[in-house]
């Protein structure tokens, strides 16, 4: 493969703090200001949460045998929250550099390509960070669940969700980086392309037998198969999200290594040019 | 002592060659105008001068190491601003020059932001966000934003195309000023003779993407032979073929 003959720069490969504060700083700046972030944070999850929850709590009225649907339901949405939220600060961030094209002001700085992408991280993280307990609550008050019943499986599910989200998220700013602003919608949707095959709300076997061949490739389908065994029998065999984690870590090397090939390309063009 | 050295500098897209085998040198303390037409390949040789856009060919290094090797050391002492790029404009003005500072090792970044708040005369927009200002406002503080650095090497794409004559007047004065005072260099890309006489020390004239010329302003001025003198009369055509 191509990526694999780029000649990595020479020596001092540390990261310094200031350029990557340098980067969420600016982001904080643009949340402060932008009607649009804040709506992203906190309004649509809301939204979101209040309608698949009454939904469910019009279907559990239809089956009273199945008292976890609500659980089942909400857990699985708000876990997709943060694959949501991860991918969403990594290709939004990006778009926004590119519709203030602005890619050039950062880059004739020192900052490194791994600052830029740990930036976008520490971003998402963030505001996952604000989001999520946001819809904990949320969901909490008006349906009196509790997340937290997942109990110490809670770590290794939020941790692959957001591995999830990195490597979607770097992969479609590839795609947006070599294609420019006319795949944009790809940040929008691109997650939710693979959302059927990571069987969010319903069991892997509810899916055909083509798609439960994709479901094998899709790592968060080990996670919300694991997290519905564990509401259902207080406890899940590890070895899903061993898988879960394998390729999640996989796919996270072949998509930053796929974000910096195209970072490389845009590099031949010009970054004044990448809009 | 040559500060910036380029040699044998190529960019092509495709078929088509706009910077074609260029090579100069930018001393210490220098102001170096580059020269030439729309097209000329002035933007080009800068944004290869600045590491965002991969040369075909050719070398360039700073302080005698290259670009190429040493990117962000080098990085850390240059800095840009062109009428052709934006800040983030949902972003205030201070805000912009506040994160920017943090790009690079700045010790007093409140003291620096403020100064050149100051010297560029911002202090009445920093709380304005950036959609906000006008197109010369925009550039003085895309200005601003590239002196936070103490550059030793400054790269201005064409720095005063949007400013009115008072205010280019005084961004052409405080950055020999400030040259004077630092010893700085600059690479000045214009297409204004008059303009690149006055602040220039010497002068890269290109054209189709090849250095044509290299010298002083004032030799420069007495080699070219033949001006084209365009008159924009409002309607001229029609008032000529009347006379006509």
């Amino acid at each position: 493969m191509k990526i694999i003959s780029y000649k990595l720069p020479p020596r001092n490969q540390k990261m310094k703090f200031n350029r990557i504060y340098a980067l969420v700083l600016r982001f904080y700046y643009l949340f402060r200001h932008s009607w649009d972030r804040i709506g992203d944070a906190f309004y649509w999850p809301t939204i979101d949460l209040m309608i698949w929850g009454l939904t469910s709590t019009f279907f559990k009225s239809f089956a009273p045998n199945a008292p976890q649907i609500i659980l089942i339901v909400l857990s699985g949405h708000m876990f997709w929250l943060i694959v949501w939220r991860a991918q969403y600060e990594i290709t939004v961030n990006l778009l926004e550099e590119l519709w203030n094209r602005n890619m050039i002001n950062i880059f004739v700085s020192p900052i490194k390509f791994s600052e830029w992408v740990t930036s976008f991280i520490i971003v998402g993280l963030s505001k996952a960070a604000m989001s999520f307990p946001f819809a904990m609550l949320v969901v909490y008050l008006a349906y009196k669940i509790e997340i937290l019943f997942f109990s110490w499986y809670f770590v290794p599910i939020i941790l692959l969700m957001f591995m999830t989200g990195w490597w979607v998220g770097f992969f479609v700013s590839g795609l947006i980086l070599r294609f420019g602003t006319k795949v944009q919608t790809l940040a929008w949707t691109f997650a939710w392309l693979i959302g059927p095959f990571a069987a969010i709300y319903y069991p892997v076997s509810t899916l055909p037998g083509w798609a439960q061949t994709i479901a094998l490739f899709v790592p968060a389908s080990y996670v919300f198969e694991g997290a519905r065994e564990i509401i259902y029998n207080g406890y899940t065999d590890p070895t899903k999200f061993y898988i879960s984690f394998s390729i999640n870590l996989v796919y996270l090397i072949l998509s930053i290594a796929f974000l910096y090939s195209s970072f490389k390309k845009v590099l031949e063009k010009g970054l004044v040019k990448v809009y | 002592m040559d500060i910036l050295t380029v040699k044998n500098l190529t960019k092509k897209f495709g078929k088509f060659t706009a910077v074609n085998n260029i090579s100069f040198s930018l001393r210490e303390g220098e102001i170096l105008g580059l020269l030439g037409p729309n097209g000329a390949g002035k933007t080009t040789t800068i944004q290869m001068l600045l590491g965002v856009l991969t040369p075909t060919q050719g070398e360039v290094k700073y302080f005698n190491k290259s670009l190429q090797d040493n990117r962000e050391e080098i990085l850390e002492k240059v800095n840009f601003s062109s009428t052709y790029t934006q800040l983030p404009w949902l972003l205030t003005v201070e805000e912009n020059l506040t994160y920017t500072s943090y790009l690079y090792k700045i010790k007093d970044r409140k003291q620096r932001v403020k100064k050149l708040i100051e010297a560029f005369r911002l202090k009445k927009l920093i709380k304005e966000q950036m959609k906000e200002l006008s197109s010369g406002e925009v550039t003085r503080v895309n200005l601003a934003k590239a002196f936070i650095n103490y550059p030793k090497v400054l790269l201005l794409d064409e720095p005063t195309a949007s400013l009115d004559p008072e205010t280019s007047d005084y961004i052409r004065k405080f950055l020999i000023k400030e040259r004077n005072q630092f010893n700085f260099s600059i690479i000045w890309t214009s297409h204004n003779m008059a303009e690149v006489e006055e602040v220039c020390d010497r002068v890269v004239f290109i054209n189709h993407g090849k250095i044509i010329a290299d010298d002083t302003p004032e030799k420069l001025a007495k080699t070219i032979e033949v001006c084209h003198v365009v008159l924009n009369v409002p309607d001229g055509l029609k008032r000529t073929v009347e006379i006509c």
